[in-house]
């Protein structure tokens, strides 16, 4: 199947290239930029319509004819990197993430370099200069990054079993353990019956990915993907805490407290066990709250409150707040030399994006078109009930064109208003623990460093490692076991990693 | 009639592998008098041209460093860096030992299974009863591998699934079959057989259908039982159609199915589970390393080329019709 589809992608480059020679010099020299062409991924069952009214506005509001080309999330890598070798390039490119193959064709000078051009454009010169390094290839800013909340880790767990049992929101790794314990133990649910357990945890393991692992490691002191030991940059599965972590879980599985299908779980069905009565905490990002509380809503509409309870990051061994937070971008808006070949016409498109970050774009993007959709409601977006065919058809198409959002000086859109007033509790509640918690945020030093080993075989190398850690969960390996596999990390390449990761610190600090 | 039309094709093909300017004469008043013929070939060609050859060009990065923005004649040649690269690699002898393995468990077990199941349907007398189990084997072939799989998934779970709690209850083992390395292989083997080996008795089916009745009747009056008859006439029979079927199947063996293996890797069996198509998909398409992953894909070919010839030139010398 992937032969086939990598035979096609090279047969699509061979017919581009073809094309590409039959009409060279046929370009039109874009003397002043009349329409803008973007590519971005689109997440919904469809994209949006060319000619609804979200992109009517958006055009009315920029004062260009855009054209955006959706792209399906699923494939949108092979899409950017089929699209870069054929000759049809858009003047402006979703890129969502600094994967391998982005860094290469970065680096092959597929992209302008805005590094020094971002801060002459009011709106997109950043409020997060250190989010815009994360998003660099080694300090080099090859667009404009899509601004995301950084604080997101949250446990939630059954408030109606906490109550039951008379407990408290756990703080601390250490209460985890006691409420998943009790939880396991004690028969929550009073049926009698031991069937319940504590943390449910899905097929998940990658490293990095902001796993429940990935979590609680951060949160006993071993840095977020790496972390500064006795000077250096080191991985976080290389420190003693990582191995103290991973031995706490460990506990919690050999005691049952996590759900033992943990390896294979899948990790679409994460909500039901909890919804269920079967698990009673998940570990991951806020926003499941609200996901976990709808589900709550749909069953039981009267009576859905105090079922979800939720805190932010928790303590660690040391009693110390590690709090894990993301990147802060999700990928960059980059600017492709094949279709904007002068600087001049780059300031033209610059410009453009400069528009598209105002506050009246940001507010469309997100929230739609007031009035249509949504209206103001002490400062918040409140949807206009009952709900128009205009109206939903709006709401529709800002899933999509959310994704055209930088927001690089935050958000400057309204934030939505909740439906009921526990919901909107909750969400407020929500903002506030993660406000605090970003106060203790430990950040991923190496975030805006690109190791040329690691392009080249940074995935498979990880792998040894993510492999390792659920199998010694599993009780498949010992310790000694998983502290081989992090040498084997070590000498089947990872040792050039950290030189070259070590290299790009010491000469860009 | 149809004798010289052979003798010139054949002499045409003598022509053009040795080009010599006196045949030249010769090809166009051949070409001349079978131009319809040509034509009709025509569509034929140009669609393998076209969608089977010209796509191999791709191929050639393989050889290069590819990075899409300067596309495949502009990405630099490296020449056998990514053959030695793989060669070098720890996961090397790991991914070939598991992709032959699965594949000669698949070929041992599913591929005699087939037969078996053929043979067993044919000596069915009711017409009916055959009939039926027939559209019933073949149901499992029109899923799809992810609702196979999960099948799997929902009767082989831990602590819920009923094949679990069956064996946990009555047996007092406890296996974790979804997970467990040991099992990967006969859960694969197991899935492949309930899927795929009713409906590869299709042509055995048909093969047998042409067995003379007139032998049996024979045989009987000799005093051959069930399974001599079988074994003596049946078998026999359909000899060349096996042959040819067993070419085919190993032509196939290395493609292990990229979507049912996938679907079950989990990070405690990856170690059995990763085989040549996993692993481009790993390698090519989540880190971008295309050249490298058509490397992969190129030597995957390469030992599936080796093994059908071999395999048809085995066939020759035991007597047998080969494919080619």
């Amino acid at each position: 199947m992937i032969r086939r589809k990598l035979s096609l992608a090279a047969a699509v480059v061979t017919a581009t290239a073809l094309s590409l020679t039959a009409c060279s010099g046929g370009d039109t020299p874009a003397a002043d930029l009349t329409s803008v062409s973007i590519m971005a991924p689109f997440l919904e069952a469809q994209p949006p319509a060319a000619d609804g009214a979200v992109q009517k506005k958006l055009e009315e509001l920029t004062g260009k004819q855009v054209k955006i080309n959706w792209a399906p999330n699923a494939s949108y890598e092979d899409k950017t990197n089929i699209t870069l070798a054929g000759s049809d390039l858009p003047q402006v490119m979703v890129i969502q993430g600094k994967t391998p193959g982005f860094v290469k064709n970065a680096q092959a000078g597929a992209f302008w370099d805005l590094t020094d051009k971002l801060d002459k454009y009011p709106n997109l010169k950043t409020t997060f200069p250190d989010i815009q390094k994360n998003a660099s290839v080694n300090g080099k800013v090859y667009g404009v990054f899509r601004g995301r909340a950084p604080m997101r880790a949250a446990v939630m767990f059954r408030q109606d079993w906490l109550d039951k049992l008379g407990l408290q929101p756990p703080k601390t790794t250490e209460d985890l353990y006691k409420v998943a314990k009790a939880f396991t133990e004690q028969d929550p649910d009073g049926n009698g019956q031991n069937d319940t357990w504590g943390i449910t945890i899905p097929k998940w393991g990658a490293l990095g990915t902001n796993s429940p692992y990935d979590l609680i490691e951060e949160w006993y002191g071993a840095g977020n993907r790496w972390t500064e030991r006795d000077g250096k940059l080191v991985p976080s599965f290389e420190t003693d805490e990582f191995l103290e972590a991973d031995r706490f879980i460990k506990k919690m599985v050999d005691e049952k407290l996590i759900n033992p299908d943990f390896a294979t779980f899948d990790s679409t069905k994460w909500n039901e066990p909890f919804f269920n009565g079967k698990g009673g905490i998940i570990v991951d990002v806020d926003s499941r709250v609200s996901v976990l509380i709808n589900l709550f809503k749909q069953a039981d509409p009267n009576n859905f409150q105090n079922k979800v309870g939720f805190v932010g990051n928790l303590e660690g061994p040391d009693g110390k707040l590690h709090a894990h937070p993301t990147d802060g971008y999700s990928g960059f808006l980059a600017v492709p030399k094949g279709s904007v070949k002068t600087e001049a016409e780059l300031d033209k498109v610059l410009a453009f994006l400069n528009s598209m970050n105002g506050k009246d774009v940001a507010i469309l993007l997100n929230n739609g078109i007031e009035g249509v959709n949504f209206k103001v409601e002490d400062g918040k977006a409140a949807t206009i009930k009952p709900e128009t065919p205009e109206g939903k058809a709006v709401t529709t198409d800002i899933k999509s064109y959310a994704q055209l959002g930088m927001n690089v000086a935050g958000n400057e859109f309204y934030p939505v208003k909740q439906p009921s007033d526990y919901e909107q509790q909750v969400f407020d509640k929500r903002t506030e623990v993660m406000a605090e918690d970003l106060k203790s945020a430990v950040y991923n030093p190496a975030a805006p460093y690109v190791s040329a080993t690691y392009v080249a075989k940074g995935a498979q190398l990880d792998n040894i490692v993510a492999d390792a850690r659920i199998k010694y969960l599993a009780g498949q390996i010992d310790e000694q076991g998983l502290k081989d596999a992090i040498k084997l990390w070590d000498t089947s390449g990872g040792n050039k990693v950290k030189e070259e990761i070590n290299k790009l610190w010491q000469d860009n600090k | 009639m149809a004798t010289p039309v052979i003798d010139t094709l054949t002499g045409e093909r003598a022509g053009k592998a040795a080009p010599a300017p006196r045949n030249g004469g010769r090809f166009s008043v051949h070409f001349a008098h079978y131009k319809w013929l040509y034509l009709l070939l025509l569509p034929g060609v140009v669609y393998f041209a076209v969608f089977r050859y010209a796509p191999m060009y791709g191929v050639s990065i393989a050889f290069k460093d590819y990075v899409p923005f300067l596309g495949v004649n502009g990405s630099p040649w490296v020449g056998f860096r990514n053959f030695e690269d793989f060669f070098a690699n720890p996961d090397f002898p790991r991914l070939l030992g598991n992709t032959l393995i699965l594949a000669f468990l698949n070929l041992g077990v599913a591929f005699p299974l087939t037969i078996i199941l053929a043979l067993l349907l044919n000596e069915v007398r009711l017409s009916i009863l055959k009939r039926t189990v027939q559209t019933l084997v073949y149901i499992p072939h029109f899923l799809s591998w992810t609702i196979v799989a999960s099948l799997s998934f929902l009767l082989f779970a831990l602590d819920i699934g009923p094949l679990f709690q069956f064996l946990n209850n009555v047996m007092g083992t406890h296996i974790d079959f979804l997970s467990d390395p040991a099992w990967f292989r006969p859960l694969i083997v197991l899935q492949e057989i309930w899927k795929n080996t009713g409906w590869g008795t299709i042509i055995f089916l048909a093969a047998l259908s042409t067995v003379d009745q007139d032998q049996y009747e024979a045989a009987i009056i000799d005093g051959a039982g069930r399974f001599r008859r079988v074994w003596h006439i049946t078998l026999p029979a359909i000899r060349s159609t096996i042959i040819v079927m067993l070419i085919l199947a190993i032509g196939q063996m290395l493609n292990t199915g990229f979507e049912q293996i996938y679907l079950m890797t989990n990070a405690l069996n990856r170690e059995v589970a990763d085989v040549f198509d996993t692993y481009v998909y790993f390698v090519g398409i989540t880190q971008g390393a295309y050249s490298y992953s058509t490397a992969v894909g190129l030597f995957k070919s390469l030992v599936g080329i080796v093994l059908i010839f071999g395999t048809n030139w085995l066939a020759k010398r035991f007597n047998q019709s080969g494919l080619f």
